[in-house]
């Protein structure tokens, strides 16, 4: 969390300038321009196709903001991440399919929004309950118990019980309607992404704003050293409990938000490779940084698109390549967490704040 | 600095009795007994091994002793974690410094603030009212007695990991402060610094503890004789977990125990340098 530096000639006068998120014009500016893109151009010139992407991106930024939160921020090496998007997103179907709501809320569209609240606050006690085991295990041993979360959760019970709720068989299938906000019925990818940005934005805010009060203190101070966090007055056992309850909370919303953008959910979206992707989208793009797991989310998404892009015509000649794609996207997906870890194991994040700092201290950088 | 030399010695404020602490069949301590007066500069000392930290960490909760009692105000505290001691006003700093390393200097220090901090989780996430204007309360008075006493106002936003040794000492003793302790408990303080470095610590805990401010009641761990002997009220001295005595630098000096056991026959307790 090293601070990024001021530019040359720019003093604060106050500490709330000093505690303030975007601390000069400049950098206004650029954060306006940011959510100009954002709401202003990409939703009205991307076609379907790339809103899909940034709607995938979303989603990993929502999912590898728990694991950052987790492993970044608070130490908690966790592998079983997808676990508790699942759980957000079978809690969210459930309440939407078999939930009798009364006739009023229908009406109004509220199904859904209180579905994910719901749905997000379920994972988030979920995940405190797999967390409980980090009140005596770290390390390699804590990697395990949440391994085990993902096997109990998604391949014993939401496989062998919740997918069998109302003879369904595998899959739930959400009727077209169903997923609607107010009057708003989200059913293009163009909706989804407006509901993803929105999102994605609370939560970066939210955890961001932990970040730099007490508990993203005490968090990071677990982290870094669990023994003086504790002799420093911090309840231990406690504050790693907050962490897995506030990054089961954000998985629950992208699981909830996710299925929005499926016509049909069933366990094979929430596998363990999904855990382990989150883990690699928050090393490749920085451990410990928040725009790192935007970054490595934005990476890990683009190049597999590309890399369809690219196989795509050569599917012609070679139509095997079309067959093994998902083989050839985990060994890409491999080779790029070893190029980052040797060539840079503090990931994009940290290339980004790099450059930050040299555009700020530029012309004097001494 | 310059405020006058009124030093009080109250009632007692920390007291370990016939404290008794093993590691399979090792004994750690044996039968300890440690009475602290308020606004004192209690020293241990022994040789290595002794079980100088072991007793720290008894005081500060990290262990739990098998036998004996801890009183702290009078109220037995031996069932209270260490966060809940940190709570009502045992601080310390640790041999081997346990910075936060990833950390600023600036959030090291806002972390010994924890305890009298108030914002949860909810409060946090939307950093609104009471969250913000508590961070800036106490934002001041991280800077202005703290980093200011200090001397690190440069270093403030520079990551602890960086530093070099003696500063993350410095940074260590802040974020204790930080937590306005009424007993501070020091484990070496002076290990690992220059002559300088030590001179500044020395003048540090001086101040602490004399400060109308602060007036902090320090239990100091160290091996530079020089220092321990100006420093302190008493001396205790403990060797192989046994109690060899208690008195005041000048009663320790001349004990032939003591000599026997770690200050050594000849006159070898001067300050380093």
């Amino acid at each position: 969390m090293s601070t990024t530096f001021l530019p040359c000639g720019t003093y604060h006068q106050n500490y709330s300038q000093d505690h303030a998120w975007w601390q000069t014009r400049f950098i206004k500016a650029k954060m306006a321009l940011l959510f100009l893109i954002l709401f202003g151009l990409i939703p009205w010139q991307a076609d379907s196709y790339w809103l899909s992407v940034c709607n995938q991106i979303g989603y990993t930024v929502l999912g590898a903001l728990g694991v950052q939160l987790l492993i970044g921020f608070c130490g908690q090496v966790t592998l079983g991440h997808a676990a508790f998007i699942a759980v957000g997103a079978y809690t969210s179907t459930l309440l939407i399919l078999e939930f009798p709501w009364p006739a009023v809320l229908l009406e109004w569209g509220l199904a859904y929004p209180v579905s994910i609240l719901i749905a997000a606050v379920i994972a988030g006690f979920w995940s405190v309950l797999f967390g409980l085991p980090s009140a005596k295990v770290k390390g390699f041993y804590l990697i395990l118990t949440t391994m085990a979360a993902q096997f109990i959760t998604v391949d014993f019970i939401i496989s062998q019980y919740i997918s069998q709720i109302g003879g369904r068989g595998q899959a739930f299938s959400l009727p077209p309607g169903t997923i609607k906000i107010g009057p708003w019925v989200v059913d293009s990818d163009l909706k989804v992404y407006l509901l993803m940005l929105v999102l994605v934005i609370i939560s970066i805010i939210g955890v961001v704003n932990l970040l730099r009060s007490r508990v993203g203190r005490a968090w990071v101070a677990i982290r870094d050293n669990d023994i003086s966090a504790e002799v420093m007055g911090i309840n231990v056992v406690k504050y790693k409990l907050y962490a897995f309850f506030v990054a089961g909370f954000i998985g629950g919303l992208a699981g909830a938000f996710w299925i929005s953008n499926l016509a049909a959910i069933s366990p094979e979206h929430f596998q363990w490779f999904w855990s382990l992707w989150l883990v690699g989208v928050i090393l490749i793009g920085g451990v410990g940084s928040i725009h790192g797991a935007i970054f490595g989310s934005v990476f890990m998404v683009v190049v597999m698109e590309l890399l369809q892009l690219a196989i795509m015509p050569l599917a012609d000649s070679f139509p095997k390549l079309l067959m093994d794609f998902l083989f050839i996207k985990e060994a890409v997906f491999g080779l790029a967490i070893c190029a980052f870890m040797i060539f840079e194991p503090n990931g994009l994040a940290y290339r980004w704040w790099q450059m930050k700092n040299y555009f700020n201290l530029w012309p004097f950088s001494y | 600095m310059s405020e006058p030399h009124e030093r009080r010695i109250g009632d007692i404020l920390l007291e370990l009795k016939d404290v008794s602490m093993r590691f399979g069949k090792v004994r750690a301590l044996e039968g300890v007994n440690l009475t602290i007066r308020k606004g004192e500069i209690h020293s241990v000392i022994g040789p290595n091994g002794a079980g100088k930290t072991v007793m720290m960490n008894v005081v500060s909760g990290l262990y739990r002793p098998q036998r004996g009692e801890i009183y702290y105000k009078g109220q037995k505290i031996n069932h209270l974690r260490p966060y809940e001691r940190a709570g009502i006003g045992i601080a310390r700093t640790f041999q081997k410094v346990e910075v936060f390393g990833g950390m600023t200097v600036l959030d090291n220090i806002r972390l010994g603030r924890h305890i009298h901090l108030k914002s949860g989780i909810v409060g946090g996430a939307f950093y609104l009212g009471r969250t913000a204007r508590e961070e800036i309360e106490h934002r001041t008075f991280i800077e202005e007695e703290i980093i200011d006493f200090l001397e690190i106002e440069q270093l403030r936003h520079k990551p602890v990991g960086m530093l070099p040794y003696g500063l993350q000492k410095r940074v260590e003793l802040g974020r204790a402060l930080a937590l306005e302790p009424e007993l501070l408990i020091l484990d070496e303080p002076l290990a690992g610094l220059n002559l300088e470095e030590t001179e500044d610590m020395a003048r540090f805990i001086i101040d602490i503890n004399e400060e109308r401010r602060w007036r902090v009641t320090c239990l100091l761990v160290e091996h530079d004789m020089g220092v321990v002997m100006d420093l302190s009220d008493r001396v205790f001295v403990l060797n192989f977990g046994n109690m060899i005595m208690d008195g005041t630098p000048a009663e320790v000096q001349n004990s032939p125990e003591v000599i026997k056991a770690y200050l050594g026959e000849e006159e070898l307790y001067a300050t380093r340098g």
